[in-house]
């Protein structure tokens, strides 16, 4: 599609500015010339229309949730509730900042304390911060946490255990905090292998970062003994929430021995993606780890009936980031768990295990289980069988964009033997039993095709805004600006065909 | 449940299905005493009309912001967003989409991130743009562990006015990193450029700059970038009010290496203070060490123009430990909010309210000054926030303009105990304070 600069018309306007630009003041004799751009800097020049006709075409390029399944492993794609947005909209909020004075957000502050309370409630854990802005964010801000309470025990530990079923963030994070990442193998069931763990846990190990039904969609059956084994070395468990959607009012990370979980609020508690965030990820910890948190967190003080936020004390890592959290997205979670109460979440854990067990029965005829067993709130298959016809997993999931639904994820996890080719599906509570129906007849009839015909496959999408994209060749030609790709006009010689579609 | 479209009928069936008599048979893998044997002791669910009434009744314990003016910025600046941002941003496909994994289904999102790193290259003029980081304090202490990468040294220098939250949150980034960070104390409301020229020593990895600074002064860049990189080190341009870029000079032009930008003031609401969005801008011989996500220009298989997320193997999902940062979900959302607005102002709007930013805030000093409630703290050429001495006591000022209706402005000695910042205040003035409103403030201040 055309970009907004090729919609540019000089002259043209898209503002509209107050009628007194207070003329009187001259900006040169205030400011020196060391200060002040001699030229304007180029943007576009289009009207309000042109920008609403282009951003809604845009729009009409992407595929959301409210368009049908989205059944993401690992990313909990459930249906963001309307009224949620309204609500974290309301002037009284979104016009708050964040030095206003404590006396005029009391609202704002009491959402964020009762959250607090409620996450604690329904995780088992004693205390949260509402600071980091994502899962990642909270990963690291957990790590941190881990690393200052060694410190302050005296006790300097290099390393962190992390399963190879593990997301990318975990490692990364880890490194970021610092620490050596050692990894875990997982057993021929898909879950920890306590031998290995056993060994590797020593007293120059921090933890381990589990996270729970793992990246397979598979619950760690043997929780109780990782727990014992972790502990024992004095080191702490860290709960990746990445896949709490499982677990609502059915097992608390908590009553586990988690010392510290993180929750990704725009996963399991219903707020929108965007495309990639905003989210917030939050950080729950047991009472040893309160005075760690960062700073500030909300508080209440009973005698003046006022909520206020505290500094925290010596103790905690400072700050992860500017302000103190993602207010809106708290918003959004607090009015979810209000509206689901605890018969809801129970049931959105337990419809959601229904659901991908469901799938894994349905599917596994035609796709092999990476585990034969039952499976969390994701379930994880392999398209390995179709590699003879020249099938990769890619290809199958290209093919069901044609049938007019987002793929599952693929190529997560990986890991040998038993992760390989993998498409791992997790289709929330959200779903009905109807389109889990279309979704698995689809996936028949590809499967059918893959063996009668696969170059519709290995061509697909067909029928997609655009198709398959040469990736190899973003990386080689480096054009990540439009002033990139007006210097080698000559050379890309696109045609009208090629940017009008 | 209204959220849940499977009857307690169709789940009993799928169970059958499955093979199992129970939903229990599911979870026999939980060890049995870990299972929750009563419901979770929180409220009981409410209907949305219920909903609406109690989050309604709390945010009316809030101040009526929507009558009132903010007096204040120090990073959080309200802005005025016309309705269309509003609007599109709210589209379901944009609004409820994931990171674009798939190119074939998210050229909306992906385009329009090319669109903005376009346009944050122009204003900055950096030539490679990272749209999108949580907010200015992490993508600054991001900057910085890039630059400890760049150079492999282990010491970084920061500017005494940079944010305060920012100077926090890159002292919690590099604490396991055992960096060495000094402090660059400032004089006159700006960079001690002395006390700079004798703290820069080439051991150092990159020093951090944040212009306009947190007193609203305006660095000079040119003359700081021509003493850093003399001894060979990375600057790092903080810009907090990225509204400033309408007028002032773009950091690309003086100097800096990597640009840290706070985007919040490009169409996000204030939010109490999130979430909001930033940006890292470099040179291109850095790329390989950018945290964070990125999209080209490439083609698809019928020659069509189109968008993916490239350079991906600096990346937490491939590179995991190796990786050049840990982030994976962002603030794509915000990237598009600043997206649209950029595109609504376009080249002339983004100039003029820029410019009419820094004229109203200077005409609003003026009017304090001459009422001679207030002095001058420093004589410092400054954008649109500035600090004055009141004669009175800061919270009667403060006081009085909450009862007129006014978000005030920061005491400073919250954050600068030191330099005899006692009873100053920091002002911030932008484009939704009309002369009456900056009059009336004058007036309320007078009496």
């Amino acid at each position: 599609m055309k970009l907004i600069f090729e919609k540019s018309v000089k002259g043209r306007e898209g503002y509209s500015l107050p009628q007194d630009l207070f003329d009187d003041i001259k900006i040169e004799e205030c400011l020196p010339e060391y200060a002040i751009s001699k030229d304007k800097k180029i943007l576009s020049e289009v009207s309000e229309v042109d920008v609403v006709r282009h951003f809604t075409k845009l729009s009409k390029l992407n595929y959301g949730l409210d368009d049908g399944f989205y059944p993401l492993g690992s990313c909990t794609m459930k249906y963001n509730p309307k009224i949620n947005e309204k609500l974290a909209s309301l002037s009284n909020f979104i016009y708050a900042h964040p030095f206003a004075p404590e006396n005029t957000v009391q609202g704002c502050l009491e959402i964020a304390y009762d959250l607090n309370k409620l996450l604690c409630e329904i995780t088992g854990m004693d205390e949260y911060t509402m600071a980091p802005a994502a899962g990642a964010h909270g990963e690291l801000t957990g790590i941190l946490i881990m690393r200052k309470y060694f410190v302050d025990r005296g006790d300097i530990r290099h390393k962190m255990l992390i399963p190879d079923s593990a997301h990318g963030t975990n490692p990364a994070s880890a490194a970021m905090g610092g620490f050596q990442v050692v990894e875990v193998k997982s057993n021929e069931k898909g879950t920890v292998n306590l031998k290995e763990l056993a060994e590797l846990m020593d007293e120059d190990t921090v933890g381990l970062m589990l996270t729970n039904p793992n990246t397979v969609g598979l619950f760690d059956e043997g929780i109780e003994e990782i727990e014992k084994i972790v502990h024992h070395k004095g080191g702490l468990l860290y709960y990746d929430g990445a896949n709490l959607n499982a677990s609502l009012g059915i097992i608390r990370p908590g009553d586990a021995g988690f010392d510290i979980v993180h929750l990704n609020l725009h996963k399991t508690f219903s707020t929108p993606h965007g495309g990639g965030g905003p989210g917030a990820g939050v950080i729950g910890v047991k009472k040893d780890l309160i005075p760690y948190l960062p700073t500030p967190n909300v508080a209440f003080n009973s005698h003046q009936n006022k909520y206020y936020l505290s500094d925290a004390g010596e103790k905690s890592i400072g700050m992860v980031r500017a302000f103190w959290a993602n207010f809106s997205v708290l918003v959004k979670t607090y009015a979810w768990i209000l509206s689901m109460g605890p018969d809801g979440l129970y049931n959105a854990s337990k419809t959601s295990i229904i659901n991908a067990n469901y799938l894994l029965t349905k599917l596994k005829k035609y796709y092999k289980p990476a585990y034969d067993r039952y499976c969390g709130h994701e379930c994880t298959v392999t398209g390995k069988e179709y590699k003879k016809y020249g099938v990769k997993t890619l290809d199958i999931a290209k093919r069901i964009m044609d049938y007019g639904m987002h793929p599952p994820t693929i190529y997560f996890p990986h890991f040998e033997p038993y992760a390989e080719e993998t498409i791992m599906v997790e289709p929330t509570e959200s779903e009905s039993k109807e389109t889990l129906d279309k979704f698995i007849d689809i996936m028949i009839k590809i499967s059918d095709e893959a063996k009668t015909n696969p170059e519709l496959l290995t061509t697909a999408p067909h029928i997609t805004p655009i198709r398959r994209t040469n990736d190899a060749l973003a990386v080689k030609r480096v054009i990540l600006t439009y002033d990139d790709e007006l210097k080698l006009k000559d050379e890309l010689n696109y045609t009208n065909e090629n940017i009008e579609f | 449940m209204r959220y849940i479209p499977n009857t307690e009928e169709q789940k009993k069936e799928m169970l059958k299905e499955i093979g199992v008599s129970t939903f229990e048979d599911l979870i026999e893998s939980i060890p049995q005493n870990l299972q929750l044997k009563d419901k979770l002791n929180i409220p009981e669910a409410i209907s949305e009309s219920e909903l609406e009434d109690k989050i309604f009744h709390i945010a009316k314990k809030n101040a009526d912001f929507n009558s009132m003016k903010p007096l204040i910025g120090a990073g959080s600046y309200r802005h005025f967003i016309p309705e269309a941002v509003k609007f599109l941003l709210q589209r379901e496909e944009f609004w409820t989409c994931y990171t674009p994994y798939q190119p074939e289904l998210s050229q909306g999102t992906l385009q329009s991130i090319f669109e903005y790193q376009s346009y944050i290259s122009r204003l900055t003029k950096m030539e490679v743009i990272i749209p999108s980081i949580y907010d200015g304090a992490s993508a600054t202490a991001e900057a910085a562990l890039m630059s400890l990468r760049l150079t492999h040294k282990n010491k970084i220098i920061v500017s005494n006015l940079l944010h305060p939250h920012y100077r926090e949150t890159v002292k919690t980034y590099l604490a396991p990193h055992e960096t060495e960070i000094i402090d660059l104390p400032y004089k006159n409301g700006l960079v001690d450029m002395e006390k700079l020229k004798i703290l820069i020593e080439e051991d150092a990895a990159s020093i951090i700059i944040q212009s306009p600074n947190f007193f609203g002064g305006i660095e000079n860049m040119a003359k700081i970038s021509e003493i850093v990189h003399s001894k060979n080190i990375l600057l790092i341009n903080v810009i907090v009010e990225s509204m400033s870029l309408g007028i002032l000079k773009a950091p690309g032009d003086t100097g800096a290496d990597i640009v840290a930008g706070n985007a919040q003031s490009f169409g996000m609401d204030l939010n109490y203070g999130g979430p909001y969005n930033a940006y890292l801008g470099t040179r291109k011989q850095y790329i390989r060490q950018l945290p964070g996500r990125i999209v080209g220009e490439t083609v698809d298989i019928d020659g069509k123009r189109v968008f993916v997320m490239t350079l991906r193997a600096r990346e937490q999902d491939i590179r995991r430990e190796k990786a050049t940062s840990n982030i994976c979900t962002n603030h794509n959302l915000n990237v598009l909010a600043a997206n649209i607005f950029l595109s609504l102002m376009g080249t002339e709007g983004l100039y003029q309210i820029s410019l009419l930013n820094a004229k109203s805030a200077h005409y609003l000093e003026n009017l304090l000054l001459k009422s001679g409630k207030f002095e001058k703290v420093f004589n410092y050429p400054f954008y649109h926030e500035f600090l004055l001495k009141s004669k009175e006591d800061i919270s009667t000022v403060n006081k009085k303009l909450l009862e007129n209706n006014f978000i005030p402005p920061l005491k400073i000695c919250e954050f600068y105990q030191a330099g005899n910042l006692k009873n100053v205040l920091l002002f911030a003035v932008t484009e939704t304070l009309s002369r009456d409103h900056l009059n009336n403030t004058a007036k309320i201040l007078s009496e």
